[in-house]
């Protein structure tokens, strides 16, 4: 058994058939960032939108090299799957600001038939640039931990002829002010294909779809699109500076046939998710039986911020 | 076999005045060319154009490479000088016009 079947085996639970275990050390294995769709008329133009995602940085092969310890490296090496943003951002009760928001997307289908479950876990670190220092009006001004708006991973899939997304996130700041709680991808009922386009027209989005950046947000932290996990407070590891970072485990496995979460886990916590749907909605044309995993951070300021993911495990059975 | 990756770093868009791409982290590579594709233009830009380097992806300088200048509609690139480190960037600046540039960075190690 090799090495890497050795830590497959006990940093990882995957269910009885492995889609992918992808090590960043190695290469980003097709991890890219989602770009627009540029189908229109008359040089491959990006059909009309609210949200522009040709901000959104590349993912990279990241070495997490800092100013003052130098590189910190990954868990599995040197190198992690670095996901960013720019250095802007609007007001959480906003649409998201250009470049606010890094995604990384790998790009899967159902190959079995029969499989029930579909499972996702990662272990991944977070921080934020060590640009400059803010004000000296608070403790620790050079500590940006309050930065960071969110980051979550999940699925956007279909099968059957339905599309469904699922996927939790962990709000870790609204304005500034530190949430630290997980909520899952579920839009809120009775809303409108505008509404959840931020009431504005001009869009192709339906509800439930892309709640990553559609769905309203409200100044409390609410989201159209996403739904407090019960008991999901969970401060996670920070550590004492920007520049340190502790690799985390999380997991999330949901029912492709109840159209159900099943549960999450992150860190030593695990949740019960049963009973609760996922977001489905009517399939789009061209993409039946497509499984695609995603990982995504926002920045709640004006500064980048970063999510690591050292390795990944997609299964099913 | 040797690793590649090609990056977006500016999608269709007109550009004018001066900008830097965003830091780009390429330690892993041996090798790596700035992609520069003008798809149109508006008046007679020409754009003057850096490598910057950096330790930590936050302060930059010029890599002592000349600057390069670029006119025309088409494919441009430049090539980054070897031992550039992780962190790399375009400093740019387009005068007398506008732009409409893709910008990409290729990496091979």
């Amino acid at each position: 058994m090799s090495v890497d079947e050795i830590l497959l085996r006990s940093r990882f639970q995957p269910l009885g058939r492995i889609l992918i275990y992808d090590i960043f050390n190695n290469g980003l294995n097709g991890w890219m960032t989602i770009m627009p769709n540029f189908t229109e008329y008359p040089d491959f133009d990006v059909p009309k939108t609210l949200v522009n995602k040709d901000q959104w940085p590349p993912v990279m092969l990241s070495t997490a090299t800092f100013r003052y310890p130098g590189t910190h490296g990954s868990l599995s090496g040197t190198y992690s799957m670095k996901v960013s943003t720019r250095p802007t951002a609007n007001p959480y009760s906003e649409m998201p600001a250009e470049g606010s928001m890094g995604h990384a997307i790998k790009r899967l289908s159902f190959s079995r038939p029969g499989s029930r479950y579909l499972q996702i876990e990662a272990w991944f670190s977070y921080t934020a640039e060590q640009d400059v220092v803010d004000g000296g009006d608070r403790p620790q001004p050079g500590l940006h931990e309050n930065s960071i708006r969110e980051f979550g991973m999940g699925f956007d899939t279909q099968e059957g002829g339905k599309r469904y997304f699922s996927g939790m996130r962990y709000l870790n700041a609204v304005d500034g002010k530190l949430a630290q709680k997980w909520q899952y991808v579920l839009s809120a009922d009775g809303i409108t294909d505008k509404e959840w386009a931020y009431g504005l027209e001009g869009d192709w989005c339906k509800k439930g779809i892309d709640p990553w950046w559609f769905g309203r947000r409200y100044p409390n932290g609410d989201h159209d699109g996403f739904r407090d996990l019960p008991d999901g407070r969970q401060p996670l590891i920070y550590n004492e500076t920007d520049d340190k970072l502790n690799w985390q485990y999380m997991r999330l496995k949901i029912d492709t046939i109840s159209h159900e979460y099943v549960e999450f886990q992150c860190q030593d916590r695990i949740w019960d998710l049963r009973g609760i749907p996922l977001d489905v909605v009517d399939g789009y044309k061209r993409i039946d039986n497509l499984i695609n995993p995603v990982f995504w951070v926002s920045t709640d300021t004006n500064r980048r911020v970063f999510l690591y993911v050292d390795s990944v495990v997609v299964s099913q059975e | 076999m040797k690793m590649f990756q090609d990056a977006h770093l500016e999608v269709k868009k007109f550009f004018s005045g001066s900008f830097c791409t965003n830091p780009y982290e390429a330690g892993w590579a041996d090798e790596a060319i700035f992609f520069i594709l003008v798809e149109k233009q508006l008046g007679e830009p020409v754009m003057t154009a850096r490598v910057q380097l950096s330790q930590d992806g936050v302060h930059f300088t010029d890599d002592g490479s000349s600057p390069v200048t670029i006119s025309g509609i088409g494919q441009h690139f430049i090539k980054v000088q070897p031992n550039f480190g992780n962190y790399l960037r375009l400093a740019v600046k387009i005068e007398g016009g506008e732009m409409f540039l893709n910008i990409h960075i290729a990496c091979k190690g």
